[in-house]
C-alpha cells in the first residue's frame, strides 16, 4: 500500500472519530436543553444558550480573567510542587526500604484524611489565598509518591543487572534506567492529579474563602441566586481542565516521540 | 590470568549446585561449558561476574571491574538508541552527548555491521541485530573476561552462524577470556578451544576436550 494511501486512511479515521465525538457531545448538550425547557425555570436549570451568554457577559470584565488566572497558577503550583516532590521523594522511598517505611504511614494517612477536614484545618493555619496550593499539594502527592514508587518496583531487573555487570554508576542508573522505567507511572500520576487538582482548588477556594477565585465566583453565583452564572464557570471550569489535559497529553506524546510505547 | 575457582560451593535451599568446585579456566581461550539445562551453568557465570556470591570457596583472577556479559536476551534500554545503549556501558557521563568514544563506538558497529543503525531503538531492530548490538557492547567494554550465557538460544539457523562467524572474527580481533555455556554441543563445538561438560546438579565436571 502507498504511503500516501495509509496516510489518507488515518486521516480519515481521525475525522470519523471526530464526527463522532462531536455528535455524542451535541446529543447531551440537546439532552440538556430539552431538560432545561421541560424544567422550564432558568432559576433551576439555565439552558445551554443562556449558560453560553454567560460565559461572554463574564469574559467582557477584565476580573474574570484575573480569576481564571489565580485559580490556574493555583492548580497548576499545587500539581507541580506534588509531582516534583513525588518524584524525587517515590524515587528515593523505591530504592530505601527505610525511607519507604518512614514515609508511608504519612502518605497513607494524608489519603484517608477527608479533603474538607484538610481544608477547614489547613485554613486555620495559613493565609486563604495559599489554602487551594496546599490543599491540593497534599491531594496530589500521594498519587504521584504511589505511582513513582510502583515505578521504582517494577524496573526490569535485567536491566539492572546488565548495569551492574558493565559496572555503572548509580547516578547513571537512575537517569538512563529508573527514570525512563517510572516516566509512564509518573505520566499517569500527572494526569490524575491535573484532574484532582481542579476539582480540589476549588473546593478549598470556595471553602477558604480565597481571592480573587474561580471558587468565589461560583459562590457568589450561588448566594446571589444567579444560576446561569453558576452554570457558566463551571462551563469555564470543565473547558479549563479539558483543555489544560489536551496541552499536556500533547507535550508528554512530544517527548515520547521515537521511543518505546 | 587465568580463572582458577577453588572449592566453590553454592546452594538455593535444600538445592546444592555446587559442592567443593575446582576448575581453571584458560587465559584469552573461549572455555565451552555444556550441560543439561538448569545444571548450573548460569550460576556459575553470575558467580564470576560477581552477580551472585558463593556459600563457601574463592574465584580468582577476576576483576569486578573488568567483565562483559552477553547475555540470552540483548537487555538493552528501550528507551535509547543503540549509539546510546553503547554509551551507557562506557565511562562518560551522559549517554545523550558525544564523548571521547565517538570513533571507538563508530568501528564497532562497522565490525558487527550495525554501521547504519546506530540511530534506530532497539525495537526498530530485528533479534538477530539487537544480540549484535550486546555483541558490540560487550567487545566495546574494556573488559578481561567475557560471559556469554547462551545468546545465540533464540536465534535461527542462519542467522546464529552468521552471528557465530561474526563474534569469532571479533574476538580474534579483541581477544579476552571468554567462558561459553550452551546446551548445544554444535555451537560449543564451534566457538570454543577448551570444552567442558557439567554433569547434573551438585555439578560435577564429566569430560574436558582441549583443542
Amino acid at each position: 500500500m502507498k504511503i500516501s494511501t495509509v496516510l489518507e486512511n488515518k486521516q480519515k479515521i481521525k475525522l470519523k472519530k471526530a464526527s463522532f465525538k462531536t455528535g455524542v457531545a451535541l446529543f447531551w448538550v440537546l439532552l440538556w436543553a430539552l431538560a432545561a425547557q421541560w424544567v422550564n425555570s432558568p432559576l433551576v436549570l439555565p439552558s445551554p444558550l443562556e449558560t453560553l451568554e454567560g460565559v461572554f457577559t463574564l469574559a467582557g470584565d477584565f476580573q474574570f480573567f484575573v480569576s481564571i488566572g489565580i485559580t490556574l497558577l493555583r492548580v497548576f503550583g499545587g500539581v507541580a510542587i506534588s509531582m516534583l516532590l513525588g518524584m524525587v521523594l517515590g524515587l528515593v522511598g523505591g530504592l530505601n526500604e527505610l525511607f519507604y517505611e518512614i514515609m508511608n504511614p504519612v502518605v497513607t494517612t494524608i489519603k484517608s484524611l477527608p479533603v474538607v477536614s484538610v481544608i477547614i484545618l489547613i485554613n486555620l493555619w495559613i493565609a486563604s489565598g495559599l489554602v487551594p496550593l496546599v490543599v491540593t499539594f497534599l491531594i496530589c502527592f500521594p498519587v504521584a509518591w504511589t505511582n513513582v514508587v510502583q515505578g521504582v518496583r517494577s524496573t526490569d531487573p535485567d536491566l539492572l543487572e546488565m548495569a551492574k555487570v558493565y559496572n555503572v554508576s548509580k547516578s547513571k542508573k537512575i537517569r538512563d534506567i529508573y527514570i525512563p522505567s517510572i516516566k509512564p507511572f509518573w505520566v499517569s500520576a500527572l494526569m490524575s492529579a491535573i484532574g484532582l487538582g481542579w476539582k480540589v482548588t476549588v473546593t478549598a477556594e470556595v471553602l477558604a474563602n480565597a481571592l480573587p477565585s474561580v471558587g468565589m465566583n461560583l459562590y457568589y453565583a450561588k448566594i446571589y441566586l444567579e444560576t446561569n452564572l453558576l452554570f457558566s464557570w463551571t462551563l469555564v471550569i470543565v473547558i479549563c481542565s479539558y483543555v489544560i489535559e489536551k496541552v499536556t497529553l500533547y507535550f508528554i506524546r512530544r517527548s515520547r516521540r521515537g521511543e518505546v510505547d | 590470568m587465568s580463572i582458577t575457582i577453588k572449592n566453590l560451593s553454592k546452594a538455593y535451599g535444600d538445592q546444592v549446585i555446587f559442592e567443593n568446585f575446582n576448575l581453571v579456566l584458560d587465559k584469552n581461550k573461549i572455555t565451552g561449558i555444556l550441560g543439561p539445562s538448569g545444571s548450573g551453568k548460569s550460576t556459575l557465570l553470575n558467580l564470576c561476574s560477581g552477580l551472585e556470591t558463593p556459600d563457601k570457596g574463592t574465584i580468582e583472577g577476576v576483576n569486578f571491574q573488568a567483565i562483559s556479559y552477553i547475555f540470552q536476551e540483548p537487555r538493552l534500554l528501550p528507551w535509547r538508541t543503540v549509539r546510546e545503549n553503547l554509551r551507557f556501558v562506557l565511562k562518560q557521563k551522559s549517554i545523550k552527548k558525544k564523548g571521547p568514544y565517538e570513533e571507538v563506538i563508530n568501528d564497532m558497529l562497522q565490525v558487527v555491521g550495525l554501521g547504519t543503525v546506530g540511530e534506530l531503538y532497539p525495537r526498530e531492530l530485528s533479534g538477530g541485530m539487537r544480540q549484535r548490538v550486546s555483541i558490540a557492547r560487550a567487545f566495546l567494554y574494556p573488559s578481561e573476561i567475557l560471559l556469554m550465557d547462551e545468546p545465540f538460544s533464540s536465534l535461527d539457523y542462519a542467522l546464529k552462524n552468521k552471528l557465530m562467524t561474526d563474534f569469532l572474527e571479533i574476538w580474534k580481533r579483541n581477544q579476552r577470556t571468554v567462558v561459553f555455556v550452551s546446551h548445544n554441543r554444535e555451537e560449543i563445538e564451534r566457538l570454543c578451544q577448551d570444552i567442558i561438560t557439567f554433569s547434573d546438579k551438585p555439578v560435577k565436571i564429566l569430560t574436558r576436550e582441549k583443542k
